[in-house]
């Protein structure tokens, strides 16, 4: 027998295949038919079906489908309410990774258990939530679904609490008792309503649910509240005065473990076993016999199983019935006895009636100490990987899962924070809290975060800065570059050449920024005008990253120089672009014509020297230019050679003569 | 559980061949024997359709979304013989460049990790991969490995980018030197590794498992190990794992996945490679997760699988 397969609502399997592909985080199903036209070994009928363009299938001719259905596997972290769960775990997770190792023994115990019940409370603050959520909806789909998270939290609490008692406590026989019946008495509330309902009644002991809230008291060890209604039962009737006495002493005289180092386990039960004597002897005299329900709770003091078993309805669950069966039969029980008494309670207490739930089977794996079990089965039925990674992980802190000789020991706990924070970063804003995860991993978290983080949509410039900004920090210099890449990509589409080039700057993109530098150039050619002047002013030691780039820089320095009348600066500047190679060719005839101004200013600018490299320069663009033929026909372009030409003549001429009459300038 | 998170009615005329999410999620393209490929917008539920490109003259049988660095580009191939790249330039989507150098339908199409530039690999069913370059200024650059396969090629599969030697960050402007390897599976039953030196294209790997067509190949992605990792499938009905240990790729060994009863014609991998998709013909698609003592685990019923449940190897059923 395999696993049954997912079924695509609307799909139709009986005449369709399923074509998939994965997306970042959502993947994509579609109904297809595979099988290339034109092969003669595929199957009958796709030739025709190529050509005809219609499908054959069962033999009707049907309409393909045309949907692609966008599938998700994990809904829980879009789910508002449980935001505050992702939120708040996360930083008690975090917490727990910084915390102090170098404590030992009892501080380092205590530590733990602490973090344990913050996870709890925050748990239950969650499902406090979904139940007013739950009170509050009015739409009947909705509120079922919140209750149904009530009830998933809900028991994830009850095995967390557990684990918590067992493993990270891992409280001792005596303590552990307790621990087992605060437990129950917590997360056992269906009797709850009864209990209130019959205390705040005018007289409770007149009440038809009197007996059954007593019972409930004796089966969850809770004597003096049992005590305090069965005196309220006494001074209704005196009749049953004697009776009554004697049970309330027995109840009262019942040795319990304590917290404190009070009392030897051996103490307690040599004082145990002569309270159960005693017991046992009011039992065999009869005393009770006149009342059949101080009997029964007799009988439960002593441990009697068909007595407990009698009231199953108002323990409603076997693990109650095991810890009631302890205290009553073996209050000093050890943690490694669990295991035998839980698998026989619940026998006990299902009968044969019903098999036991999922919910069953993980408690039974906590009990027999089981821990991976617990795990495993936790993995198969929660829907999402929180509860496993954050119980898996503070159990490794504890250091329990190292000393399991399983071939997973440690990398459990990396595999199921893997999984969890991998799902985070499918949600728009909490993969913030997977990256934290993703750290913490030591083998695989960093390629993992590289492969995610990667995916994140930059939809705004905010979010890309995060982005750039948590990889940077990591060193990630493959991503920051790809990041920067992209955003200088979208930039360019937008028009925005300035984002564009501080991005391809920021890239270290030689490539991209001699193109944004050309736009600009080309930009400039046109309008006569540079946009994003701040940024090309300041663009500093990256003006270097491409030569095309120096160039932008350095013929808006010139621009600068002009502007700001130092003409014999421009000039060199000028002269230096074109010498050096620094200007492309087909930038040259721009800049001799931007010279123009300067030839025709009334102070003589160009030295002799100057003026000649000028000359050649033009003689070079005119002569060896490919596009001579297009030089002689344009008539702008052969106006303005001429004009150049004249203009270099002139200032020629002048500089001869005042180089000639001054002596020095 | 899974859910349905969007339904995306194409109103393709004919049916879809394949369906890419792009890089983020953002975006669908879909490809159809109605010989369009069209482009939708499905961010937080919806679908607005944003082209309806038209250029291929037969089925349209895959299309690949390059990356987004590059802007946002498409490619498309056709029973028609043709590749298509299809570009967004100022809002719309066009036809940048359409490759008519195939004699036969050109079956699978798949872009280069982006850190080798702009670089389509195409498998046609004349037997010939061809690789398409962006040299810049609109201009590609085609390589054509003739007689790859012999009957067929039906798939490729580039490796991921990985830098021989050391892992220090590269001066700017400096390429890496990068060895540029791809996977092919075609007609001849052969999965095939390709392997660039001196600017040409040499077959390196022949790898022999299949008895029938090998309909598709994945090259999974890289997670750091020095092992590299291929899914191949075919119409043998079988689905192999080859793993190469060492980095001069020179020793893949299959492992059998599982054998299916009919066809098996998609494999995929998750993006941290974790987990392996497969199309088959028995109308299902079941994934795949390896655990950590090497035995693959069925996973397909999502509440039954993820931690690695029952191990599923050739012949057996759950076994725990």
């Amino acid at each position: 027998d395999t696993v049954p397969p997912q079924v695509v609502p609307g799909a139709d399997p009986s005449a369709r295949q399923l074509c998939f592909a994965w997306g970042p985080a959502e993947v994509l199903v579609c109904e297809t038919l595979f099988g290339r036209a034109g092969e003669s070994r595929s199957r009958a009928g796709t030739a025709a079906r190529a050509l005809t363009g219609s499908v054959a299938g069962a033999g009707e001719g049907a309409p393909s489908s045309s949907r692609v259905y966008v599938v998700r596997r994990d809904q829980d972290i879009y789910i508002q309410t449980l935001r505050k769960l992702f939120n708040e775990s996360h930083a008690i997770f975090m917490g727990l990774q910084r915390s102090e190792e170098e404590l030992a023994g009892k501080s380092r115990k205590a530590q733990l258990v602490q973090v344990s019940k913050n996870y709890r409370s925050v748990i239950r603050a969650c499902m406090e939530d979904m139940h007013q959520a739950a009170v509050s909806t009015r739409d009947p789909a909705l509120q079922g679904q919140y209750s149904t998270q009530v009830s998933i939290l809900s028991a994830m609490e009850l095995i967390w609490n557990l684990c918590e008692i067992l493993f990270v406590e891992a409280a001792t026989a005596g303590p552990l008792l307790l621990r087992l019946l605060d437990w129950v008495r917590l997360h056992v509330c269906d009797v709850d309503s009864m209990v209130r309902e019959v205390l705040s009644s005018e007289s409770p002991s007149k009440h038809k649910l009197f007996w059954n809230v007593v019972d409930v008291f004796v089966l969850q060890g809770r004597m003096d509240e049992a005590r305090h209604l069965l005196s309220k039962e006494a001074s209704a009737n005196p009749t049953s005065m004697n009776m009554y006495k004697i049970l309330d002493d027995l109840m009262k005289k019942m040795p319990v473990p304590s917290l404190g180092n009070t009392q030897t386990l051996t103490e307690l039960e040599l004082k145990w076993q002569h309270w159960h004597e005693e017991c046992q002897r009011y039992l065999q005299d009869g005393t009770f016999a006149s009342n059949p329900h101080m009997e029964s709770i007799c009988k439960i003091l002593l441990g009697d199983e068909d007595a407990i078993l009698e009231k199953k309805e108002l323990m409603t669950t076997w693990y109650h019935f095991l810890v009631t069966r302890l205290l009553y039969s073996h209050p000093t029980v050890k943690p490694m006895e669990l295991r035998f008494y839980a698998q026989s309670s619940m026998d006990l207490f299902l009968g044969g009636e019903s098999s036991p739930e999922p919910l069953d089977m993980i408690l039974m794996a906590a009990f027999e100490f089981e821990m991976h079990q617990v795990i495993k089965e936790c993995s198969i039925v929660l829907s999402n990987w929180w509860f496993v990674a954050h119980l898996t992980d503070l159990l490794d802190h504890c250091k329990l899962l190292q000393s399991h000789n399983l071939y997973f020991g440690s990398n459990m706990r990396e595999f199921l924070l893997l999984e969890y924070a991998s799902g985070l970063f499918s949600h728009h804003s909490l993969w913030q809290l997977g990256v934290d995860y993703f750290d913490h991993c030591p083998e695989y978290g960093r390629v993992y975060l590289e492969l995610h983080i990667e995916r994140i949509p930059l939809s705004t410039e905010r979010k890309a800065l995060k982005v750039l900004r948590i990889c940077e920090q990591r060193q990630m210099h493959e991503q920051v570059r790809s990041i920067c890449k992209i955003m200088a990509m979208k930039a360019l589409r937008n028009n925005r050449l300035g984002s564009a080039l501080s991005w391809s700057i920021r890239a270290k993109d030689a490539a991209f920024a001699t193109l944004i530098s050309d736009r600009f150039l080309k930009d400039y050619c046109e309008r006569g005008c540079f946009s994003d002047l701040d940024l090309i002013d300041n663009l500093g030691p990256s003006m270097l990253l491409s030569d095309r780039l120096t160039f932008l820089g350095k013929y808006r320095e010139f621009h600068r120089l002009y502007g700001e009348k130092r003409f014999p600066e421009a000039a060199r500047l000028l002269l230096t672009l074109m010498t050096a190679h620094i200007a492309p060719c087909s930038f040259w005839m721009t800049l001799l014509t931007d010279a123009l101004p300067l030839l025709e200013q009334k102070e003589v600018i160009f030295s002799a020297e100057q003026t000649y490299e000028l000359m050649r320069c033009l003689e070079d663009l005119t002569a060896g230019n490919p596009d001579k033929q297009k030089f002689q026909d344009d008539d702008v372009e052969t106006t303005k050679v001429e004009m150049l030409r004249l203009a270099l003549a002139r200032n020629l001429a002048r500089v001869i003569v005042k180089e000639g009459t001054m002596e020095g300038s | 559980q899974v859910s349905v998170i969007n339904t995306v009615d194409t109103s393709h005329e004919d049916m879809i061949h394949d369906a890419q999410m792009d890089y983020y999620g953002t975006r669908l393209a879909t490809c159809s024997s109605d010989r369009s490929v069209k482009i939708f917008d499905v961010r937080n539920g919806g679908q607005i359709l944003i082209a309806d490109l038209r250029g291929h003259e037969g089925p349209v049988w895959q299309v690949a979304w390059a990356h987004p660095m590059y802007g946002n580009i498409l490619a498309s191939c056709s029973y028609d013989r043709k590749v298509i790249i299809w570009k967004e330039e100022n809002g719309t989507w066009e036809k940048t460049y359409e490759y008519t150098g195939h004699d036969s339908s050109v079956n699978s199409v798949c872009w280069a990790p982006h850190d080798y530039g702009l670089i389509l690999a195409c498998g046609s069913s004349d037997g010939a991969i061809s690789l398409l370059s962006y040299t810049g200024d609109g201009q590609w650059e085609v390589k054509k490995i003739s007689n790859a396969h012999t009957i067929g090629c039906n798939a490729v599969s580039w490796a991921p980018a990985v830098v021989p030697g050391s892992l220090i960050e590269q001066p700017s402007g400096q390429k890496p030197n990068y060895i540029k390897r791809f996977a092919s599976g075609g007609c001849d039953n052969l999965v095939k590794i390709w392997k660039e030196e001196d600017g040409q294209w040499k077959e390196e790997q022949k790898l022999e498992a299949h008895s029938d067509w090998v309909r598709d190949v994945a090259w999974a992605p890289s997670i750091g190990l020095p092992t590299s990792t291929i899914a191949s499938c075919s119409q043998d009905g079988r689905v192999f794992i080859w793993t190469c240990d060492d980095a001069s790729g020179s020793s893949w060994s299959p492992k059998l996945l599982h054998k299916f009863n009919d066809v098996v014609w998609h494999v995929s991998w998750s993006i941290t490679a974790n987990i392996l998709a497969v199309s088959g013909g028995d109308n299902k698609v079941t994934l795949w997760k390896e655990s950590v003592d090497g035995l693959w685990a069925c996973i397909s019923d999502v509440n039954k699988g993820q931690g690695g449940v029952s191990a599923v190897t050739e012949g057996q059923q759950n076994e725990q």
